[in-house]
């Protein structure tokens, strides 16, 4: 692997897509939704332990919106090129495949972190302002888990960019991905712990216990893996979690949790590579 | 250290290099000052160049899609310093065996080396002698010309001063800040056309380069290609402009329905097809006697008559036989053209269904 290759096509899928308008007013619709969250978040609380609410807001918005900035830079890297005639031009140059996607995908990364340093740094500083004792290592740590989360959905979205034979097929691709993990999994897996319930039994006191089948199949969603592991890692959250919240078993561990997650990046990276190797141009 | 044995692509005097392998190397001919690059070939790509003076062979390459053979069986060689024309009516395979030749598609069989590489095995080493201009030319929508043009240059090794001064030469030095997106169809060829130049690249590979283009555009893209085979450039070239190909190509090849049916230069495909000149007769009045005279004429092939016209199609040598003979038989010659057969009436008969 050449660097200079791989570090000239991150280059220009940096300033490429700084210029895109697209995803310019999505990550800054992210930073201003995070700025607004974070601001009327930071006002009524006193200190970092008070803060609880507002990061889980803000996970939550951004686990919406960052999923779909990864899927907005990953969607057509490989096909929309295809398709526009410009991969023609840049396999016809000393790039294989190999460090093509390795240059797109460090490229693309750089701008997805650079938007969530961006949207969560700026509200990083609003609670600066507000808050007297900010533990600033913990809400690095929580900056760091969301790029990893944002490194997952564009792994993602670049395989199914290798996949697709057309962009406009690759965008309802990416469409169908954003809903099956925001909405239709974590419907389907309540819907199925539903079924092996007793409801009957239940008091408004007493907490859910789920089969570990349910925590297994939740482990195939990014987002909940997410989730967990913000409530698993960041102190206000982890204080803020009341009894309506299902309670993790003790076998998730933030290292099964972060595993998943690099788990997520690595098999689709690597299933990326081994599609577009095979894909005649 | 590595020593390699070069040839100066102008004056064909042999230079002794030595560097690290994958070093990039800049000289000048001692004899003709040609200034260049060469980059100091890898241990394990050294020993698969081979001595060759086929700078591309393409061997027995098929590839089909589903049940549709795309190209079938195709076999070329384009000698080093040639421009070879490739043409084939749409849908008979060029673009397909183009892109095999580049390695962006995978063939089903067949072998293609660039200068004596295998393109499938060592892809990244063959491809470092070639410049490619693809027939749907498109940049970075987002980029200016200049930035376009640096991101290829970086890849290939090309300085900036090399960049500016092809956007300059290619007519697009005016276009600053503007974005590549907002260009017209000719600024973009044009663009495609310096992007393929980068870096001087012993091989071009262009496939359609003048489509789109306006006159001027198609006449810098001509001398472009004429002055890159003065440097000793070898040039594929695939076009449907045949009077162009004609006008600059060493060989032709055609290809029809995905077979190769004919390569050799213009002249000796219009001898193995035994095409004639015709020559276009105008006469003050026409008779029977005058269009009989010619039509009993030996190596005469055919004989038309259009109002005070003859077009008679005859062996070259026969020009004097046929004045001879219209005079003859009273006629008075206004007007005489001659027009030898050319790449179109070739082209036709090849590709005729």
């Amino acid at each position: 692997m050449q660097t200079n290759v791989v570090t000239s096509i991150a280059k220009k899928e940096i300033m490429d897509n700084i210029r895109n308008k697209w995803i310019i007013l999505v990550a800054a619709m992210f930073a201003i939704l995070t700025l607004v969250v974070s601001y009327f978040g930071s006002l009524a609380t006193s200190g970092w332990q008070d803060l609880g609410i507002t990061i889980s807001g803000m996970t939550q918005l951004g686990s919406f919106l960052i999923s779909i900035v990864a899927f907005m830079l990953g969607y057509a890297t490989i096909i929309g090129e295809i398709e526009r005639g410009s991969m023609c031009s840049l396999l016809s140059l000393s790039a294989n495949r190999f460090e093509i996607v390795v240059g797109k995908f460090l490229g693309l990364a750089a701008v997805l972190c650079l938007t969530i340093l961006v949207g969560y740094g700026v509200a990083g500083i609003v609670i600066a302002f507000n808050v007297s004792n900010v533990d600033y290592l913990e809400y690095l740590i929580f900056i760091g888990l969301t790029m990893v989360f944002g490194l997952v959905f564009l792994t993602v979205a670049l395989f199914f960019s290798t996949v697709f034979s057309k962009r406009s097929t690759a965008l309802g691709g990416a469409i169908f991905l954003w809903f099956l993990f925001n909405i239709i999994l974590p419907i389907v897996f309540v819907g199925l712990l539903a079924t092996t319930i007793d409801f009957t039994t239940m008091t408004m006191e007493s907490q859910l216990i789920a089969p570990d089948w349910y925590h297994v199949l939740n482990l195939f969603n990014p987002i909940s893996v997410y989730s967990t592991l913000i409530v698993s890692t960041i102190g206000p959250v982890q204080s803020s979690t009341g009894s309506g919240f299902i309670p993790n078993p003790s076998w998730y561990s933030t290292g099964l949790l972060m595993f998943v997650l690099f788990m997520w990046i690595i098999v689709f990276f690597i299933l990326a590579i081994w599609r577009f190797q095979r894909k005649d141009i | 250290m590595a020593t390699q044995l070069i040839q100066c692509p102008v004056c064909k005097n042999t230079i002794t290099i030595a560097g690290e392998p994958g070093e990039k190397i800049f000289l000048t001919c001692p004899q003709c000052n040609q200034k260049g690059t060469f980059i100091i070939p890898d241990q394990k790509s050294a020993t698969t160049i081979r001595t060759n003076s086929a700078t591309i062979e393409v061997k027995g390459l098929t590839k089909s899609y589903n049940h549709f053979t795309a190209v079938n069986n195709v076999s070329f060689t384009v000698k080093k310093g040639e421009i070879f024309g490739f043409l084939g009516p749409n849908g008979a395979g060029k673009t397909t065996t183009i892109k095999a030749l580049l390695d962006l598609i995978h063939a089903d069989t067949g072998t293609i080396t660039i200068n004596g590489i295998d393109i499938r095995s060592h892809g990244k080493e063959a491809k470092k002698y070639i410049g490619y201009m693809p027939e749907k030319v498109a940049f970075y929508d987002n980029l200016t010309a200049l930035q376009n043009l640096r991101f290829y240059g970086e890849i290939k090794h090309a300085s900036k001063e090399e960049c500016i001064h092809l956007i300059e030469e290619f007519g697009l030095g005016d276009t600053g800040k503007k974005r590549v997106g907002k260009f017209s169809k000719g600024m973009v060829q044009r663009l495609g056309m310096a992007r393929a130049v980068l870096a001087n690249p012993p091989i071009l590979i262009l496939d359609e380069p003048s489509g789109g283009l306006d006159p001027r555009g198609v006449v810098l893209i001509r001398d472009k290609i004429l002055e890159m085979k003065k440097k000793g450039t070898t040039i594929f070239v695939s076009s449907h402009i045949l009077s162009e190909i004609q006008e600059i190509c060493d060989r032709v090849g055609i290809i029809n329905k995905g077979v190769l049916v004919a390569q050799d230069t213009v002249e000796g495909l219009s001898k193995k097809l035994n095409l004639k000149p015709q020559i276009t007769v105008t006469l003050d009045s026409m008779s029977a006697k005058i269009e009989n005279a010619v039509k009993k004429l030996p190596g005469v092939s055919s004989v038309k008559t259009q109002g005070n016209m003859l077009e008679i199609v005859c062996d070259g040598a026969m020009k004097a036989t046929v004045i001879l003979a219209i005079t003859n038989a009273g006629g008075n010659i206004q007007n005489l053209q001659t027009k030898e057969p050319s790449l179109e009436d070739v082209f036709m008969r090849y590709t005729e269904v």
